[in-house]
């Protein structure tokens, strides 16, 4: 066993092994009353983590069963995409403007999907959310303080997933399926190293360890992300049906 | 002899983020205020900024845009070197911005943070590097302009004042305060229709436009009064006459290069500017 593996039980940690659900449920805090009716769900993570095929799963679970769900990813907002498009094309970001294009970016989805959203009773899940960026932006250089402001606006999930594996596991993923990592993505614009392939595992690195100390302070879920897909899909919506009341997002019959 | 003094300044300032200065030095400096409001811009060393930021803020119609025309002329009269940077200049953000006015489907915080990305674009790209090379950067409106909008439509100052603590602060900032009735002639006389944004449309304060002009630019000025006493605006009257105006700015600029201020008189290219 990883170290990090047997770190988990003390942070009380979800994993398959360790934990029954309702042992994991009861140390977290009962979720706070929120202002609307829908209940938000986010999955973070490094890439490779495997938490985009879980929340995939999840939203398809939910769909089959016709429940009122929206999904929303990451960095896909059609007014920002432009602009965000041409600045890593041609390399103009700095860690500043890298932030705060993506918080534009949030910004529009939160306001005219997210928001709107939960408060016509729909279940929102969320392919990455703020802490993608207080992650990855940290890792860049930007103030953990000045992150936090940022995105202050933004609604604090119901649940939040946070899909770890080993950074060898996750790196490989990513590698072996791309012919080409960009620029942006491997971690180029920090200087790390010319080789994209280790600039990226220095860069995805750091953001894993960001992302570890927000374990405990934002709650998040811990997910293995080295389980077989579907027992991790299993435990995933046993989760989602303990915390979240689903009843409300059913097909209202007539 | 002022370039001495802020240089000892600056010195002090990054040595305070992460050594100790020596007691004795940080008393003697504790008053004066750093280059940035908070902690700087990622990668930047505050003692490589040799120029001068100067900021002309004033709502639409207060005639900033005719005194930066002016007082370019006059520093590079005098030999000194000018950058500008007014809002939606940037090269990464600025036109996607005013696509995103045009279509009048942007909300309020994504257009405040789209703002935000082209200030700092034109901050580390053009006025950083302007400042490191000792030049005078005229700045067409600064933070203090985004901070008003956005406040006036709801969005929490603490919020603002938190993104823009990593900008630059000005060396000086002036404000060009303008009754709204004045602004409102003057923007009609410029372009004889009422803008959907310079009369806060998006904020449904009115259908009618002169009054929803008046009524935003209120809101807008109130929010500059606060502003004024929070970051030490130097307020000047922007109903006066441009030349005068144009010589009382000449002044303090002068004073805070350690030169005199000369006589100046518009070119031929700029005499239509000067009423």
């Amino acid at each position: 066993m990883l170290d990090w593996q047997q770190a988990w039980p003390k942070l009380g940690i979800v994993t398959p092994d360790t934990l029954t659900i309702t042992e994991t449920l009861s140390l977290k805090e009962p979720a706070p009353k929120r202002q609307y009716p829908g209940a938000l769900v986010v999955v973070e993570g490094i890439d490779g983590s495997g938490k985009s095929t879980q929340l995939y799963l999840l939203k398809r679970w939910l769909e089959i069963g016709g429940y009122r769900i929206h999904f929303t990813e990451w960095n896909s907002s059609p007014l920002v995409k432009s602009a965000t498009r041409r600045g890593k094309q041609r390399r103009l970001l700095t860690p500043t403007t890298f932030s705060l294009l993506h918080a534009a970016d949030f910004a529009d989805r939160c306001e005219r999907q997210i928001m709107p959203l939960l408060h016509g009773g729909y279940l929102v899940l969320a392919d990455r959310y703020i802490y993608t960026a207080f992650a990855r932006d940290a890792a860049r250089g930007c103030s953990p303080h000045w992150l936090r402001n940022l995105y202050s606006f933004a609604p604090t999930p119901d649940i939040t997933f946070y899909f770890r594996a080993p950074l060898d596991v996750a790196v490989n993923r990513i590698v072996a399926g791309r012919p080409k990592l960009k620029y942006y993505e491997a971690g180029m614009d920090l200087g790390i190293s010319l080789d994209r392939a280790e600039s990226f595992r220095i860069f995805q690195e750091r953001i894993l360890t960001n992302y570890d100390q927000m374990i405990e302070t934002d709650n998040f879920v811990l997910m293995d992300g080295t389980v077989r897909v579907n027992k991790l899909q299993k435990l995933m919506r046993q989760i989602v049906g303990e915390r979240i009341s689903l009843q409300q997002f059913a097909p209202k019959k007539k | 002899m002022k370039r001495a003094d802020k240089t000892a300044i600056k010195t002090h300032s990054s040595n305070g983020s992460n050594g100790r200065p020596p007691k004795k030095k940080k008393s003697a400096v504790a008053e004066l205020p750093s280059r940035f409001y908070g902690s700087p811009l990622p990668g930047v060393k505050p003692e490589e900024l040799s120029g001068t930021l100067v900021v002309i803020e004033g709502t639409d119609g207060s005639g900033r845009s005719t005194q930066i025309s002016l007082l370019t002329e006059w520093l590079e009269s005098e030999g000194f070197a000018v950058q500008t940077m007014g809002l939606r200049r940037s090269y990464l953000v600025g036109e996607d911005i005013d696509g995103l006015l045009a279509e009048n489907s942007v909300t309020r915080m994504t257009l405040a943070l789209m703002y935000s990305t082209d200030f700092f674009d034109q901050l580390e790209r053009r006025i950083l590097p302007a400042l490191r090379s000792g030049l005078i950067v005229l700045a067409d409106r600064y933070i203090f302009t985004l901070i008003a909008r956005a406040a006036v439509r709801g969005i929490g100052r603490d919020y603002l004042h938190g993104i823009y603590e990593t900008a630059l602060r000005p060396d000086l900032t002036f404000w060009l305060n303008v009754r709204p009735e004045v602004a409102f002639d003057r923007e009609f006389k410029k372009s004889q229709i009422i803008s959907y944004w310079e009369s806060g449309r998006d904020m449904s304060l009115s259908n009618d436009l002169f009054q929803s002009f008046i009524r935003y630019q209120s809101m807008i000025k109130r929010e500059f009064e606060y502003l004024s006493k929070r970051h030490g605006f130097i307020e000047m009257d922007g109903e006066s006459s441009v030349s005068d105006l144009n010589r009382l700015l000449r002044k303090r600029i002068a004073a805070h290069l350690g030169i005199r201020s000369t006589h100046y008189r518009p070119s031929h290219a700029l005499s239509h500017l000067w009423r």
